[in-house]
Formats: structure tokens, sequence, C-alpha cells
């Protein structure tokens, strides 16, 4: 297993995640306008705006949970999504293919409740990798331990806080070794005295170089550590920048909405 | 002579044997009918919940065979299918079937609801880990759906025991075909009609009891005397697994 080495700026290194064009409708309603947004290895891309800007959609479709109407999704660059207007139809992964490069956190933490802790991890791993049952489960206790929680893996998910069921689900994603993880607003469904484990277990994956797109309200989380920062509203990318950028925004709307959520 | 003298209660006893194959054959067709009946009520569900043509043909199946009572479905098995296709089934086959049938219907729309209640979070889950729609259909929604139909497929199993009575009209050897029998030659319709009535009552506990350790035991946590030797191995698995694991980080 290599670890991807992270540049100093993310700017030179190789685009992990590269979106063009992205236009999504539901049924009549577009929801995203046409959205461009690339990611490089090593950086932690921030997504933040008001609800129904289109955020998670974006975030969605990285990895096809959101099929785009239309647009360009290229993971590692390999192209899966229905292409741009006036592209040659080019061979397309399928999207389980493209889901065994990108890991993903959700708001509602979606751990199976049939299955323990350990089992949750264990599944997908003999599931999508196909290893045998023994390593399997010792591949799944080691990425408890990883977020602190091996002590939990025989407890079913209706056992553990909010706090823990989040740490489980990212022990389950980052146990796939993706080369990208996306966390859907991971804390949102949180109680606020359980959103600082899961933000410790979040910042010390990102110091060991992990390539992250994370949609969050959490803004000075995102100030500390997003690399590249975009602010979305009403389907479009108003405005976007490097670090600092919650702090020289130009853009009046996001300078509102920074002031009003900071 | 008081009336109830006129009661050969005796009866009963005498032919206890009698009516417990009746009961048994009446348990096997109902058994055998209900592991058929959740198979075709899933695939049902699924056609249901998928593209038109097949949602469309799985409503009106559905619909049409809720309503057949299952003395008019066996008749129709046994009798109807042996005349115009010329099949000719057992009268085991026969009763299995006019379940299957029914149940099957009554099944789906049990199954369609469960599945419905997963949230659409698990499987979105299953997907972005990359597993295979299949995989995660069977492994994460299927058991959670099952965890939530098993009560209502208990009652329908108990509703199957009951509709086994009517297939003595094609000489099924079931509980009321025997006591039809024994009643031909005693005339005690009501001493042996209660003793009927009794066999029914009593695998409809017997069988409600079963279904309810089903289900407690598929709680998470599990509960009950079912769930405590399957899990007790499964966590000294967890345990063991736990215990490597620490073991390794010792080391490094």
């Amino acid at each position: 297993m290599s670890v991807t080495p992270r540049s100093a700026s993310g700017r030179e290194s190789r685009p992990v995640v590269e979106l063009r064009g992205i236009r999504k409708s539901f049924g009549t309603v577009e929801v995203l306008h046409g959205v461009d947004l690339t990611v490089h290895a090593g950086e932690h891309v921030v997504i933040f705006g008001p609800s129904g800007s289109g955020k998670s959609t974006v975030l969605r479709t990285i990895n096809l949970l959101e099929e785009p109407s239309e647009g360009s999704v290229r993971v590692l660059g390999v192209e899966y999504g229905p292409g741009l207007p006036g592209d040659r139809a080019e061979k397309r992964g399928g999207p389980v293919q493209l889901r065994r490069h990108v890991g993903m956190v959700f708001q509602q933490f979606n751990l199976f409740p049939h299955l323990t802790a350990l089992h949750n991890i264990a599944l997908p791993l003999r599931a999508a990798k196909g290893l045998r049952r023994r390593e399997a489960e010792e591949r799944a206790g080691l990425a408890l331990r990883q977020v602190g929680l091996l002590r939990w893996a025989g407890h079913y998910p209706a056992e553990l806080s909010g706090g823990q069921q989040q740490r489980v689900a990212i022990a389950r994603a980052l146990s796939l070794d993706p080369e990208v993880m996306l966390f859907d607003e991971p804390t949102s469904a949180l109680d606020p005295e359980l959103v600082g484990e899961v933000l410790a277990v979040m910042r010390e994956l990102a110091e060991s170089g992990m390539t992250m797109v994370i949609v969050t309200h959490e803004l000075n989380f995102a100030r500390e550590i997003g690399d590249f920062n975009v602010f979305m509203d009403q389907g479009l990318i108003v405005e976007s920048g490097r670090r600092g950028f919650f702090d020289s925004c130009s853009n009046v709307r996001t300078c509102q909405f920074i002031e009003a959520v900071l | 002579m008081s009336l109830l003298a006129a009661y050969d209660w005796s009866l009963i006893w005498e032919n206890k044997g009698d009516l417990f194959r009746g009961l048994l054959i009446a348990i096997e067709v109902a058994v055998v009918a209900l592991v058929l009946s959740v198979a075709v009520g899933l695939l049902l569900a699924l056609a249901r919940m998928s593209r038109p043509p097949f949602s469309w043909l799985a409503a009106i199946y559905v619909n049409v065979f809720r309503g057949v009572p299952a003395l008019v479905s066996v008749i129709w098995v046994y009798f109807g299918w042996s005349l115009i296709l010329g099949i000719n089934f057992t009268v085991f086959q026969a009763g299995v079937i006019a379940l299957v049938l029914l149940y099957g219907a009554f099944i789906s729309e049990i199954y369609r609801a469960a599945l419905e209640a997963i949230q659409r979070g698990q499987r979105e889950a299953g997907l972005a880990l990359g597993m295979h729609p299949i995989r995660v259909f069977v492994q994460i929604v299927l058991p959670q759906a099952t965890k939530i139909a098993i009560p209502n497929i208990g009652s329908m199993f108990i509703g199957m025991i009951k509709d086994t009575s009517t297939f003595t009209v094609i000489g099924l050897l079931e509980v009321v075909r025997v006591t039809q029998n024994l009643n031909s030659v005693t005339f005690q319709p009501f001493v042996l009609y209660t003793a009927a009535a009794a066999m029914y009552v009593m695998a409809a506990f017997v069988f409600d009891f079963l279904f309810r350790s089903i289900e407690k035991s598929l709680t998470t946590p599990p509960r009950g005397g079912i769930a405590k030797t399957a899990t007790g191995r499964r966590r000294r698995r967890i345990d063991l697994v736990v215990k490597n694991v620490e073991a390794l980080s010792g080391r490094t």
C-alpha cells in the first residue's frame, strides 16, 4: 500500500476527482446548473452554503449516488458520467468500479442495524474486496482500533452513541482503502457534545494526507482544514478560494453567509 | 340419562392418533406452502416495485388471488387443471399449490410494505461501499425487511393451517376429513368437531410461540433462547478478533 504524497499547495499534484459541467434535474426542476470542481490528491476540499444549494448533490454525484443529467465525472482519469455535450462517447467505467475508489460518510451514519460494529465493516470487505471472513474480520478490527472503538466491536449500532456510530461509519469507509473520502454533513445529526470526537477523527485523517471532500456547516473546522473552499448557492458555485478564503471573501452573498454562520 | 352423558368424550382419546396424523398432514402442507409462498411473495413484491409492465402484472395477480377463497382455489387446481390442462396432482400437491397461489399474494404485500420501510440510506451506504446492487439487496435490505415481515408472516401461517381444513373436499386426510370419517361411524359431531377445533387452536399456540421466538432472536441485540446459542458463538468469535488485533498492536 502506498500513501499518496501530499503536495504543499495541492496545486501541482494529480487530480483525483474532476467534475465538468455537471447539471442535474429532478423531474423538471434543475438543481445543479453546471458545476466544475477539481480535487487533487491530498487536498481537503470544503463545500458549504445554505440548504438547498446543491452541495450534497454535488458530493453524491462524485460517487454516482446521483447520476448527473449532463456533464463529466472523472475519477482517477476514468470517465463515469454521461460526458459533456459534443464529447465523443468514451469507454465509461461502471458505478460499482468507481465506488471502490471513493469512500463516503453520511449525515445519518447509515450503519447496518442488523450487524455488529465489527461486521458492519467486515461485510463490505468481503462483498466488495472479496476478502475471506477471517481476514475481513481482522481488518475490520484494525479499522475499529484506528477510530478508538475496538472495545465496541461486538456492539450493535443501536447500542452506540451517535458519535461512536459515525466513527464506525468512517472506519467502515476507510477500511476499503479509498483514494478519496466524501463527507456529507458528517456532524449535522450529532448532539453538540459529540461533534468533537468525530471532528477529531477527521482531523487525524486529514493530517495523514487523505484526499477529502467535505460538505459541512462547521465553518470553524472548515477554516482550519480546508485547502480549497467552495461556496454554493442555488445550484451554482458562487465563489471559491484557497486557505484564508473565509477571511477574504469578495462576493456579497458569500460574505453574508460566512458572517451569519461563523 | 342427562344431556351431557349423551356425548361420548372418550372418543377423542380413542382416536387421538388419527386426529394427530390429520394435524400433521395439515402442518406439512402448510409448511411446504409457506416456504414457497415466501419465495413467490418476495418475487411478486419486487415485480410490483419495479418497472410498469412487471408492476402491473404483479398488482393484477395480487388483487385477483387475494380475493379467491381457499376452497375455490383447491377445487380449481385439483379438478380444473386436470380437466383443462390434463395435469393431475396428488391431493397433497394440489393443496400446496392452492395455498401458494393465495398466500403468495398476501405475503407479497407484507414484503412490499417491509421493503419500503427500509430507509434509502441503507441501500445507498451499501452501494457507496462498492457492493454490487444484488449483494446490497440480499445482505443489507432483505434481512432488515424480513425482520419486519416475520410477525405478519407468522399470522399468515396460522391462517394457512386453518385453510387446509377446506382441502377435505379433495380428500386430503387432514383434521376435518379425519373428523368427518370418525363422525360417519360414531355420529358424535359435537364431540368430534370440538376436538378438531382444539387441534387447530393448539397448533396456533405452538406456532405463535415459535414465530415469537424467531422474532425475538432477530432483534438487535438479539434476545431469547434461540438467539443465545447462535450469538454466543459469534460473540466468542468477535472477542477473539479483538484479542488478535490487540496483540497485533502490542507488537508494533
